[in-house]
């Protein structure tokens, strides 16, 4: 396993407003992110990501989403409101397409990324054609060919 | 995998009185697999990575991933110096982590009361001198008496070391980024950096009739003698392979070109393709290398290649595969039948657990099952049905193949 090593490797010194949640295999990993300026769309809420590496990480790139829990895990989660993410959590960020990505990126940079791109959001809305996204797709995140066509973000 | 497992990491550093230590320790780290540089390389954009690494990387996309921009295979170029400094740190990493972390504990327990006065007289003076680094370092050079304090200030938990750091004249030589030069691995002459790659291309000469006679062995004693036996060239390189355009050959031109390399030749073109391309990979990397491994080691890491990433990987697995769906040349028949048993097999298990369901009006049952399946993640199979389990109908599969082939 090439990605063994490499994904052990993570650090607790993790940066602020992001935390590990479960990375018990070299599989799947989930995280915590909170957005940690005052930007009222997000203001006081966290949100877990969901991360897939396949064998080839990190020559390509990881399947991240957001996923929802119920509150009565004890830890309620949902999907942040932003243009570019869909109800089902699927994101539309170019760094997690296979154009876009680059092996230097890690875990934290891409929850920072992600960070990055909800604090820079003042659209309370999800993307354009959202209802008939996730009423058809079944395909897995990194089949699915977005087109980036907007560069605010 | 499991946490508790012992890992080397420039994190490490953080708790100890050495935490600038950290971001000097990940600048010898390669940013693509996050380990010491293994055969470092340099790029045309002038990022380092592992020879192995930017490999796999410029196969795949053919840009730098560190800035992106493109480069090709043949302008990499061994960085040696590099190689040497992770050496060098590797070796001197134990010691120094064992001593910070000893340090640490000493601080804890409070046995530190007599050295007090004396660390609180070094804060002051690096207080003073942050602002100073910055600058001194644009000029290129610092004096002896800045350099001196300032590695005092550093080295305050190893003290033992302080006194041969100031007093060691030939500690000028040896530290290299002070002037902007860096010394020949050979021969030790000082030069730019530019300069070295080139110049080492005399001493290969040189190595033909060999009259190496380095100048100054005897006063860089041990620490010498490492760089010395590493980096001398290796008197037989093997060569390197070629990149072959796959495109203008058929199936069996490259099958052949498989079988004269010596590695496995089975398979779909698709495959043949990517193995090559693994193979080479892992050949010139090797190339880099300054105790170059035997084929046969090389053929054991392809022969890993091969069971999780190429032909013996997890085949149905969606991670492995999906890629190929989405290519143009993806033969949907070819796939529907070569995965023909692994649906029908998906299909059996999925039923009988649905079956199973029905009957045991015990809710907790399924859920145990479905529980067991998930930590068996090395089956394709156990993925699938993870991945997508709702859509293991038939209908939904067949549309799911017709749909991405369209």
């Amino acid at each position: 396993m090439f990605a063994t090593k490499r994904l052990s490797k993570m650090q607790e010194h993790l940066p602020p407003g992001i935390t590990i949640v479960k990375c018990d295999n070299l599989e799947e990993w989930q995280m915590d992110i909170k957005i940690l300026d005052d930007n009222p769309l997000y203001l006081d809420q966290t949100y877990r990501l969901k991360f897939i590496f396949s064998n080839k990480y990190p020559i390509e790139p990881p399947e991240v989403q957001f996923i929802q829990c119920a509150a009565s895990t004890g830890t309620p989660r949902t999907i942040p409101m932003h243009p570019h993410i869909y109800s089902n959590g699927i994101i539309c960020l170019d760094l997690l397409g296979t154009a876009g990505w680059s092996p230097v990126q890690t875990v934290e940079s891409v929850c920072m990324s992600l960070q990055s791109m909800l604090t820079a959001n003042n659209r309370d809305e999800r993307p354009a054609g959202d209802k008939e996204f996730i009423a058809t797709n079944r395909r897995r995140i990194r089949d699915i060919n977005f087109v980036y066509e907007d560069d605010n973000v | 995998m499991d946490q508790s497992f012992e890992l080397a990491d420039s994190t490490d550093w953080l708790e100890t009185p050495l935490s600038l230590l950290a971001p000097f320790e990940s600048s010898l780290r390669c940013q693509v697999c996050k380990d010491f540089f293994d055969n470092p390389v340099i790029t045309s954009c002038s990022h380092t990575f592992c020879s192995l690494c930017i490999r796999r990387c410029l196969s795949t996309e053919g840009k730098c991933p560190a800035c992106r921009s493109s480069d090709q295979e043949l302008k990499l170029r061994r960085n040696w110096a590099v190689q040497e400094l992770v050496d060098a740190f590797k070796l001197a990493r134990p010691g120094v982590l064992d001593l910070a972390r000893r340090e640490n504990v000493r601080i804890a327990r409070g046995e530190d009361e007599i050295e007090k006065p004396t660390r609180k007289k070094r804060k002051v003076n690096q207080v003073e001198e942050e602002p100073q680094v910055p600058e001194t370092s644009s000029q290129g050079r610092r004096t002896r008496s800045q350099r001196s304090t300032n590695s005092s200030t550093d080295d305050r938990t190893v003290p033992q070391i302080v006194p041969e750091v100031i007093e060691d004249s030939q500690d000028d030589e040896e530290y290299m980024p002070e002037d902007g030069l860096v010394s020949c691995p050979i021969c030790f002459r000082k030069m730019k950096e530019e300069a070295v790659f080139p110049h080492l291309n005399v001493h290969q000469q040189e190595e033909e009739a060999p009259k190496k006679t380095p100048t100054k062995t005897a006063s860089f004693g041990s620490l010498k003698a490492i760089s010395q036996r590493g980096l001398t060239l290796p008197t037989k390189q093997p060569e390197r392979l070629p990149a072959i355009n796959y495109s203008i050959l058929k199936d069996n031109a490259l099958r052949k070109k498989l079988r004269d390399l010596g590695i496995p030749d089975w398979g779909q073109k698709q495959l043949l393709q990517r193995r090559h391309t693994e193979w080479m990979n892992l050949w010139n990397a090797n190339c880099d290398s300054k105790n170059p491994k035997s084929k046969r080691i090389l053929l054991q890491e392809l022969d890993v290649w091969e069971r999780t990433q190429g032909g013996h990987a997890t085949a149905p697995s969606p991670f492995t595969t999906s890629n190929n769906v989405m290519r143009k040349d993806f033969d949907a028949n070819e796939w529907s039948n070569s995965h023909d048993d692994d649906f029908k097999r998906l299909i059996a298990n999925a039923r009988k657990k649905s079956e199973a369901q029905s009957r045991s009006s015990i809710p907790g049952e399924s859920s145990s099952s479905s529980g067991q399946r998930e930590p068996e993640p090395q089956q394709g199979a156990g993925l699938l049905v993870n991945g997508a389990g709702v859509e293991f109908s038939p209908d939904t599969d067949a549309n799911h193949v017709i749909d991405l082939s369209g």
